[in-house]
């Protein structure tokens, strides 16, 4: 029987692995069980403020457009469509289907009940100490389909 | 949402969340539960079904949805499968990242999961990381005659 061997280098594929969304949730059940929702969404903050530093560097300097530019890039990325209504001092962020919450009950697995704190937490914490806040106007736990605002505190 | 573009970045400060916390016997209690409940359908199935096979059916899709840069072989005669990698697209990301260390032992990760599922069902697991620090790692998995 002759051995079979697969060569492949980085250009040959498509960066896509959705089952990833599967291991997140794995994690954010394991702070759960542990920790909480206290642990949850201590843990989003902690890794927000580390690996958002740039986006979140980006909004004080830039504004809005490299929200508006990083949504585009993951939704692109996740092949889910994402609505952006977007003004210098204000953006609205329409999504029809969360991708990961799709994924999931395509991989017949439940959704963490905290499952929503990846948007909440998130995007909070990556709005803290810029002139911009956030708020979530809709969320549909079931299926992610969301409506996110974000806007210029000083113009409330 | 944290894109599954985005995971490995949250998976590498997972593990040093949950060492701050509780200490490494957190990590690798969290890597077991990760082995117990996401490999049980995928990678176990696979070697149920399939025999050494079933690593290459497993890899064959997880490293190309990675864009991994490996090789694999598959030796059914001998029983035996490796998978050479020559960049591995998790921690070459977490090394490129720049402004955020990566989790120190992030690559024992690999070890722990496999090692968990595929020694129970007959096999040896060899892991070779000493080259981790490049993205580099190889794999060997055998069945035990």
């Amino acid at each position: 029987m002759a051995k079979e061997i697969m060569r492949r280098t980085a250009s040959d594929n498509e960066y896509l692995h959705k089952d990833f969304h599967a291991s997140m949730n794995i994690g954010l059940e394991f702070l759960r069980k542990n920790y909480g929702k206290e642990g949850v969404i201590d843990y989003l903050k902690t890794f927000t403020k580390k690996y958002h530093a740039p986006l979140t560097e980006g909004l004080k300097k830039e504004g809005l457009k490299v929200l508006k530019d990083y949504f585009q890039k993951i939704y692109e990325a996740e092949k889910a469509p994402c609505t952006i209504e977007y003004e210098e001092d204000c953006m609205i962020v329409k999504i029809d289907e969360c991708p990961a919450l799709k994924h999931l009950r395509e991989m017949n697995v439940a959704p963490s009940p905290y499952y929503e704190y990846t948007t909440l937490t998130v995007y909070e914490t990556v709005c803290e100490g810029t002139p911009f806040a956030f708020e979530c106007v809709e969320y549909d736990r079931i299926t992610g389909k969301s409506i996110l605002k974000f806007y210029r505190r000083d113009k409330i | 949402m944290i894109s599954c573009t985005e995971f490995i970045p949250a998976y590498s400060e997972l593990f040093k969340y949950l060492e701050q916390r509780d200490g490494k016997k957190k990590v690798l209690e969290f890597w077991e539960t990760i082995s117990d409940e996401y490999l049980k359908d995928s990678l176990k199935k696979c070697v149920e079904e399939a025999g050494i096979r079933g690593c290459w059916n497993y890899w064959s899709r997880s490293l190309n949805e990675e864009a991994a840069d490996f090789t694999m072989t598959l030796d059914e005669e001998n029983g035996e499968f490796t998978i050479v990698m020559h960049a591995c697209p998790s921690k070459g990301m977490l090394l490129n990242l720049g402004y955020m260390e990566p989790y120190r032992d992030y690559c024992e990760h690999c070890d722990v999961l496999y090692r968990r599922v595929l020694e129970p069902l007959g096999y040896e697991y060899i892991f070779d990381d000493s080259e981790c620090d490049q993205a580099k790692c190889n794999i060997k998995i055998r069945k035990i005659k």
